[in-house]
């Protein structure tokens, strides 16, 4: 009997793991220049009407980033470093318009004197889809509880773009797609079995950025 | 006994959920706003902050005021100051001491707000719009610049009704500071008044010389 209970149980799980895809570009081969005084700062696109990359998200990628001895400059205090030229209204969507940008040359010195070398934008948002089933909770004198059965499905799709802003050029592109089934089960007490899309996505991405800023790929 | 603690317990979950519910929200604005990276003009001006403008507060609806008075006032005389390299702050446009200066009058034309149960999206937002009455000193009128500013939250988890408008609104005033540095220059008659300015200046410079 206990051993049914565990490989029901171990089904349930298995059947919560998301499905992850990352995809990277890199026009050159070569390794990131980057020191131990500079950093790479990493920022959210929030000029989409109907969404903001979430700021979660992002502070998750960068911790993920921090591992391995890469600074990782806070996005508030850059945003509030050159305010107000990143802000949504203002934000450079290309590398022509960064370029026009740093000709200015109060906005380059804020970003030398913060040691800022790479930026790195991430744009994208997590979705919920596909809900099914139904649950519903009682309570009565004699006690409560939850029947039923509910599913939905999440997606998150995400692209992060790499800026040099030394050489004010584009150093690669990363994207990561993912997505998976959550289920909640009302029996007496409700069970949520939750697939950590999100969390996967930022996981991959954050271990892929990386690499990107440390491996050579070259070898 | 503990039926009496079991009855408070009870009112006590259901005036905090009662309370949650409220819908009304008074929200004050105490966010400290950064310092603008820009060069100024060589360009005067004189800005006129008028008490009503100083102490401002909007009421969107009937459930909801947004004192934003001094923390437009703040954000504003740091974005002003990103545009003209000699500048005066005044109460009111008697007090203007520049001579050859532009003088601007901002004011509130309308604060709007939606909320998730207005619009059943998944944000809050805010619109501020602003109008700025720009004039020369000797009072004739350059241009009544309507400036709109707009701010959101990017979700509405979590979030209290008065958190959620105050961070909307802080958005919005950082996009008016933003839309201001970005567009001024750009204003046809500002850049008219700015060339006819510069040749008035360049006779003034030659006719002292000749003398």
């Amino acid at each position: 009997m206990n051993k049914l209970l565990a490989l029901c149980g171990l089904i349930l799980l298995a059947g919560c793991g998301a499905t992850t895809t990352i995809d990277e570009y890199r026009p050159s081969n070569q390794v990131m220049d980057i020191n131990s005084e500079q950093s790479v700062v990493i920022l959210g696109r929030r000029d989409a009407g109907h969404y903001d990359t979430d700021r979660e998200f992002i502070n998750c990628v960068a911790n993920k980033m921090k591992g391995a001895d890469i600074g990782v400059f806070p996005e508030q205090q850059f945003v509030d470093a050159i305010y107000p030229w990143f802000e949504p209204r203002t934000a450079p969507k290309g590398l022509k318009r960064l370029r026009r940008l740093v000709e200015d040359p109060a906005i380059k010195e804020q970003i030398e004197s913060n040691g800022i070398r790479y930026l790195v934008w991430l744009d994208g948002s997590t979705e919920t889809h596909d809900q099914g089933g139904s649950i519903s909770c009682a309570v009565g004198p004699g006690g409560g509880g939850c029947f039923g059965f509910a599913q939905w499905e999440k997606s998150s799709t995400y692209e992060a773009i790499v800026w040099d802003l030394t050489n004010l050029t584009e150093k690669g592109r990363l994207r990561v797609d993912s997505s998976g089934t959550s289920y909640l089960l009302g029996v007496v007490a409700p069970i949520p079995l939750l697939t950590p899309v999100k969390n996967d996505a930022c996981t991959s991405l954050g271990t892929q950025l990386k690499q990107f800023f440390t491996v050579d790929q070259s070898q | 006994m503990p039926k009496t603690k079991i009855t408070l317990f009870s009112v006590l979950i259901a005036v905090i959920f009662i309370s949650g519910c409220s819908s009304t929200a008074q929200v004050q604005i105490d966010s400290q706003f950064p310092t603008v990276v820009s060069k100024p003009k060589p360009v005067k001006a004189a800005i006129v902050f008028t008490e009503d403008f100083k102490r401002y507060i909007a009421s969107p609806n009937s459930k909801t005021s947004i004192d934003l008075g001094s923390a437009q006032t703040e954000l504003l005389s740091n974005a002003f100051a990103g545009l003209f390299n000699e500048i005066e702050f005044v109460s009111a446009v008697s007090d203007v001491t520049f001579e050859n200066a532009l003088v601007i009058t901002p004011s509130v034309q309308e604060v709007q707000v939606s909320t998730p149960s207005d619009t059943y999206l998944n944000v809050y937002e805010v619109w501020i719009k602003y109008s700025l009455d720009i004039e020369t000193v000797s009072g004739d009128q350059v241009d009544s610049w309507f400036m709109p500013a707009y701010g959101k939250t990017p979700d509405s988890f979590m979030l209290s009704k008065t958190n959620a408008i105050e961070e909307a609104a802080i958005i919005a005033l950082r996009d008016a500071g933003a839309k201001l540095l970005l567009d001024f220059y750009r204003i046809p008659s500002i850049y008219n008044w700015l060339v006819t300015e510069q040749i008035s200046e360049n006779n003034r410079n030659r006719s002292s010389l000749s003398e």
